[in-house]
């Protein structure tokens, strides 16, 4: 949250309660309010489509405030008829039909001059897994796999100690390229990558995900993900190729470990 | 101006739905095909015919449902691995290609010692697997264990062959495929190579005329294997033939 | 002057034909006099003309005696495709059907009514809504036998296999169908022939038929989705296991629901429709009334919807985990956005239809400042409810972000925040039903003032409750986070309940002040309709997904689609087949309407005045609001005037 922003907003919008503004006026206000406070009122910027999302909802909300009732309906008709209609607003109306025209032309020039960049595209960042995987020659059913060394966390904590030593290892000979320093996604490789590496410390990814499914990822990587759910570009590579069966379960225990993360617990579907 | 109200409800309606339709526009827009039907073709290796196999196997054939492959203790199916090796010596009389097909076409024929009935038919329905699916099946088996040998042309009892016949067309199959190598590089060289590289047409690719005098053997291998476009055909090409044919061009003096 | 004018138009149209046939001609002789060098000079055999001809003729003919049969498995259909064709009739068929077994349903209940108070209003207005039902009812059957067609022509495999597995309900099916003929039409033309108690048990049987035509139906297209009773190869075990397989109870819960909500949807359009072209107050009174007890009907079938959702994903889960990820998380996720953007207009409209409801009552303003906090209220939860996991983002925005969910907006985009949003909603869509139905009444009781603080207090409770769990819900488990949602649910089904009951009890003897029905807004009556468009594509949109869901499976994992459309189109593709559905929809209603508003003369009958009776105010829903005015217009078919029947009579009630 960028609190700044957030009270110069909300200064704004005391501020000229204290002016004598039509409905017109404050439409545009709330309007402009909202849109600044989504654009600019996070730290990290909103995207731009949900940007969109939210402000055609804003509209539909003045919209419907506005229609539902027929005085303030009548207070917002009442300023653009006169604008329309009156000499004295001529100057105005003049200036708004230039403006609309340019303001489209505007657009049409810095959308054709902006820098290429590649297509915004949506994955689903966690595509539903198959029931079976079939790796080191092995099929593991992932419905009901678990990490066989989860239970040593409990049991025998020196040797979960040191099966995740071992996952450290591997993954700062392997992962940490792209994955990151501390796990953040933010790897020395990330610039040339697209879309980016996962970022292991983000609270919405290793604690809504079961073991095996973070097993299937990391043996099949980019190649085995199914075709639904978006263009894959990722360079994750199957590392089924080049890690034993070890050493994946222990760079998983490492990863959780690390993080602080708990693996999703199952649960039944019941019928 | 009075727009009559059957209109306006009219436009109204459409931009509506209009409004929806373009909503529906803004996210990603994928299409998803439904997996590919494996076929095989007919001049597929062996060991292609493997690794098929496997996919058979573990797909559509639904084996491993049931089959464990390097499992021991309490099973309810035998296990499949090195069942190459067991396989030949299972009934006497019958080579390994034999076995496997009847273990297929016939579960409940011979069964293996200390199991049970229970296997389905695997050409009927539900699996309803073809026949070729089946000998790219037998391949595979055969790969535990051992390496595969047959062909899409060989043809088990219940395609029309007889028994002993697999390995024997294997055989001949394999004896003629060594006497004829050394023809089979050049009439590659000069059907498939020279298609492209001839010496009017540089722009199909460059000449190999008098080529061993301009690049090193091993130039011409980074070249071949770096080939762009891709070799047609490259995935049926062994390492051993490759090297065969780069040293056949490396000794290309004069015109091809 | 006229002539000119007419000029005007053909002259434009022989322009175009005489030049369409020139070029025609042209192109004609240019063909017979284009160059050919003789055939003797190409090095072909010269066969002379004759000849030739005959050895062609006697080809064809061998080749047509020999001709095998081949059995087809699919055949196309011209330009849209087979799949487009049949997903637009099949939708067109589903939303008429809905709206025929629908209507019937509020119609009785509000014939009931009527009976039960002995206002003879209800009954006219149930007679009024069941006039919409005969059209419907033979357009359902045509797209019916539509779709019977398309599916025997064009999907004849597959057709040809669902008759394996069903041929046991078809017989059963075109039964019920006679019957339902006879009691709608019975029903309908019977209307006050009959005695209350028959005409009643009438319209009783016809939705109990009309129920179980729907059952059957759906017991096959539900087990196209979830097959179960037959072997692995696909042939039939048990018929009865077939039809009650894992989605069949679901659906059809979620289709009766859906049904009532949809069919009181366009009941409201329909109203919408006549109060705006009425000319007459009389006529914009009973309209307003109409388009009123229709939108009451479509919320009360909305807000249980969700909760019918749910049961049906949860079945379709524990059918196929593969079928359910795809669902949620595969290509179908961003089909939710949609229906979030939809579901959360729904709100908005209904809320908005309600606030404007307000103006039609004296005594109103005071709630009128609310309304714009809960307009806040519901534009915050929708905004909530729209916000998608996965964002579509550039690459800059994704590395700002860090990952590709935002890290604050991260977290409205889950379950927890989504479930919150959304019981909120429910509840706000309440309050504001609660602030119109108390606009027009001052209650006389003694512990009034109580009674408001008590009813205040529950709304705060349950508010609390939904926002306790919701926030909690990050701080659990998933497996017990799911759970969380019933709670939420329970506390706000409690708070509406328990508010009713206070309400019911608080307004006893109230002084009312006097509804003015037909004093409303227009702008109302548009989102009427809009709430019509919302709900008619909303159901095309959950249509596609429950078929689309099957993916390249015509039976899922039975009858593989091998046709050229075994793919699964974009949604953006879908969802312009939605639109032109919903479209070619409410070009049909609009005829159905139409042809409604011809079978009815206009009768305008003075209405005694009707006092409110006190005592059967209590009994009556909450909804249900006698009109107080003192005349209404009732525009009767048949049972009032017999000229009914003679389209020249009417021209609608102008």
């Amino acid at each position: 949250m960028n609190w700044i922003i957030i009270l110069v907003v909300l200064t704004g919008l005391v501020v000229l309660r204290r002016f004598k503004l039509g409905m017109l006026a404050w439409l545009g206000v709330w309007w402009f309010a909202a849109l600044v406070f989504v654009r600019f009122g996070f730290d990290v910027a909103v995207p731009m489509s949900v940007v969109k999302l939210y402000m055609g909802i804003v509209s539909l909300g003045l919209m419907a405030y506005v229609l539902s009732d027929r005085n303030r309906l009548k207070q917002v008709q009442e300023p653009l008829v006169a604008l329309l209609t009156e000499r004295s607003h001529a100057v105005l109306l003049g200036v708004i039909a230039l403006a609309i025209p340019s303001a489209v032309a505007a657009n049409i020039y810095f959308g054709m001059t902006a820098p290429a960049k590649p297509p915004v595209f949506g994955r689903t960042v966690h595509p539903a897994p198959p029931t079976e995987l079939n790796v080191f020659d092995k099929e593991f059913d992932l419905v009901s796999l678990d990490n066989p060394y989860r239970h040593l966390e409990e049991a025998e904590p020196e040797e979960f100690a040191t099966r995740v030593a071992h996952g450290r290892e591997v993954y700062y000979e392997n992962c940490f390229y792209c994955h990151g320093d501390l796990l953040a996604g933010d790897g020395m490789f990330i610039h040339g990558l697209n879309p980016i590496p996962t970022n292991f410390q983000d609270q919405g990814t290793l604690p809504i995900l079961q073991e095996s499914f973070v097993f299937w990822r990391i043996t099949k990587g980019a190649p085995g993900l199914p075709e639904e759910g978006g263009p894959w570009a990722s360079a994750m590579p199957a590392w089924e190729k080049f890690l034993n069966e070890d050493e994946v379960w222990d760079v998983i225990l490492f990863i959780y470990d690390f993080t602080g993360a708990r693996p999703r617990a199952r649960h039944e579907v019941d019928h | 101006m009075n727009i009559p109200v059957p209109l306006k409800i009219a436009i109204l309606a459409v931009g509506g739905t209009a409004f929806y339709g373009y909503v529906g526009q803004l996210v990603p827009q994928k299409e998803v095909h439904p997996p590919e039907v494996v076929e095989i073709n007919k001049d597929v290796t062996s060991v292609e015919m493997a690794e098929i196999g496997k996919e058979i196997f573990n797909g559509k054939g639904i084996c491993a449902t049931c089959h464990t492959i390097g499992k021991s203790g309490a099973l309810r199916f035998p296990d499949l691995d090195g069942v190459a090796v067991r396989s030949a010596s299972r009934i006497p009389g019958y080579t390994d290609v034999d076995y496997l097909a009847e273990t297929l076409y016939e579960p409940d024929k011979f069964l293996v010692p200390g199991f049970n009935k229970g296997m389905p038919q695997i050409n009927k329905a539900p699996i309803g697997l073809t026949d070729d699916e089946i000998l790219a099946v037998i391949a595979y088996l055969q790969s535990l264990g051992g390496s595969p040998s047959v062909t899409m042309e060989t043809r088990v009892v219940y395609t029309g062959g007889a028994l002993g016949g697999g390995t024997a067309a294997v055989a001949e199959a394999k004896s003629a495929s060594d006497g004829a190598e050394e023809s089979q590089i050049s009439s590659i060289l000069a059907t498939a190579c020279s298609g492209c590289h001839t010496a009017g047409n540089p722009a199909d690719g460059p000449s190999m005329e008098d080529i061993s005098g301009r690049l090193s053997r091993q130039e011409i291998l980074t070249r071949t294997v770096d080939h762009s476009p891709p070799l047609p055909n490259a995935g049926q090409l062994t390492l051993a033939d490759l090297q065969d044919i780069v040293d056949s061009i490396s000794q290309i003096k004069g015109a091809v | 002057m006229k002539k000119k004018k007419l000029l005007l138009f053909i002259g434009p149209l022989l322009l175009f034909i005489v030049s369409g046939l020139a070029i025609k001609s042209a192109f004609f002789v240019d063909g017979k006099l284009a160059y050919r060098s003789p055939a003797a000079e190409q090095g072909e055999r010269w066969t002379p003309r004759e000849q030739a001809l005959e050895d062609e003729a006697a080809a064809t003919e061998k080749a047509n005696r020999e001709k095998p049969y081949e059995e087809a498995e699919y055949r196309a259909f011209p330009v849209v495709g087979s799949r487009v064709a049949i997903w637009v009739v099949s939708q067109l068929h589903l939303l008429f059907a809905a709206f025929v077994l629908a209507v019937p349903m509020f119609a009785l209940t509000i014939e009931f009514i009527g009976y039960k108070t002995g206002d003879k209003r209800y009954d006219d207005l149930a007679y009024e809504f069941t006039k919409l039902l005969s059209v419907s009812f033979s357009l359902t059957a045509a797209f019916g036998a539509g779709l019977t067609f398309m599916l025997i022509a064009l999907y004849p495999k597959f057709t040809n296999y669902l008759a394996h597995v069903f041929s046991p309900t078809f017989l059963p099916y075109v039964l019920l169908f006679f019957a339902e003929a006879g009691f709608l039409y019975s029903y309908y033309y019977g209307w006050g022939k009959f005695s209350a108690r028959v005409h009643l048990f009438l319209g009783l049987m016809l939705n109990v038929v009309g129920t179980c035509i729907m059952l059957i139906a759906n017991a096959w297209l539900t087990f196209m989705s979830t097959p179960s009773g037959i072997s692995e190869s696909g042939a039939v075990i048990s018929t009865w296991e077939a039809v009650s397989n894992y989605t069949w109870m679901p659906i059809n819960i979620h289709r009766v629901i859906a049904n009532v909500a949809f069919g009181g949807s366009i009941a409201g359009a329909y109203a919408a429709y006549k109060f705006l072209s009425a000319k007459t107050d009389e006529e914009r009174a009973h309209y307003d009334w109409m388009g009123y007890i229709g939108n009451f009907v479509a919320i009360a079938g909305l807000l249980p919807l969700p909760f019918a959702g749910y049961y049906l994903a949860s079945e379709i889960y524990a059918f196929s985990q593969t079928m359910g990820l795809t669902m949620m998380g595969g290509a179908f996720s961003w089909l939710f956005i949609i229906q979030a953007v939809l579901i959360g207009n729904l709100f908005l409209f209904a809320n908005w239809y309600l606030w404007l409801g307000m103006g039609r009552i004296e005594g109103a303003e005071r709630f009128r400042p609310f309304i714009k906090y809960l307009l806040i209220v519901v534009t915050l939860c929708f905004m909530v409810w729209a916000t998608p996991r996965s964002i579509l983002a550039t690459v800059e925005e994704v590395q700002a972000m860090g990952g590709s969910s935002h890290p604050i907006l991260g977290f409205l985009g889950v379950m927890s925040a989504k479930n919150t949003a959304v019981n909120i909603l429910i509840l706000t869509t309440y309050i504001s039903f609660l602030l119109y139905r108390r606009s027009g009444k001052i209650p006389t009781v003694s512990w009034a003032k109580m009674g408001n603080r008590i009813q205040f207090g529950i709304f705060v409770a349950a508010a609390s409750i939904v926002i306790f769990y919701g926030v909690y819900g990050y701080f659990v488990e998933a497996a017990v986070r799911i759970k969380f949602s019933v709670p939420q649910v329970m506390s706000v089904l409690l708070a509406m309940i328990l508010v009713t009951i206070i309400d019911v009890l608080l307004m006893r003897n109230a002084k009312s002040t006097e509804t003015r029905w037909g004093k409303i807004s227009p702008i109302s009556q548009y989102v009427l309709i809009m709430l019509a468009v919302t709900f008619t594509w909303i159901m095309g949109l959950m249509g596609y997904l429950r078929s689309g869901l099957r993916q390249h499976w015509h039976v899922y994992g039975v009858i593989r689609d091998t046709s050229p459309d075994a793919f699964t189109p974009t949604l953006g593709f879908a969802t312009q087949v939605v639109s032109v559905t919903v479209i070619l929809f409410f070009a049909l209603i609009s005829f159905v309407f139409w042809l409604a508003g011809l079978s009815g003369k206009k009768v305008t009958a003075a209405v005694e005045p009707n006092p409110t009776l006190p005592a059967a105010q209590g009994l009556r829903p909450v909804g249900f609001e006698a009109p107080a005015t003192s005349s209404v217009a009732t525009t009767s078919g048949g049972h009032q005037a017999k000229a009914g029947s003679s389209p020249d009579s009417g021209g609608s009630v102008q």
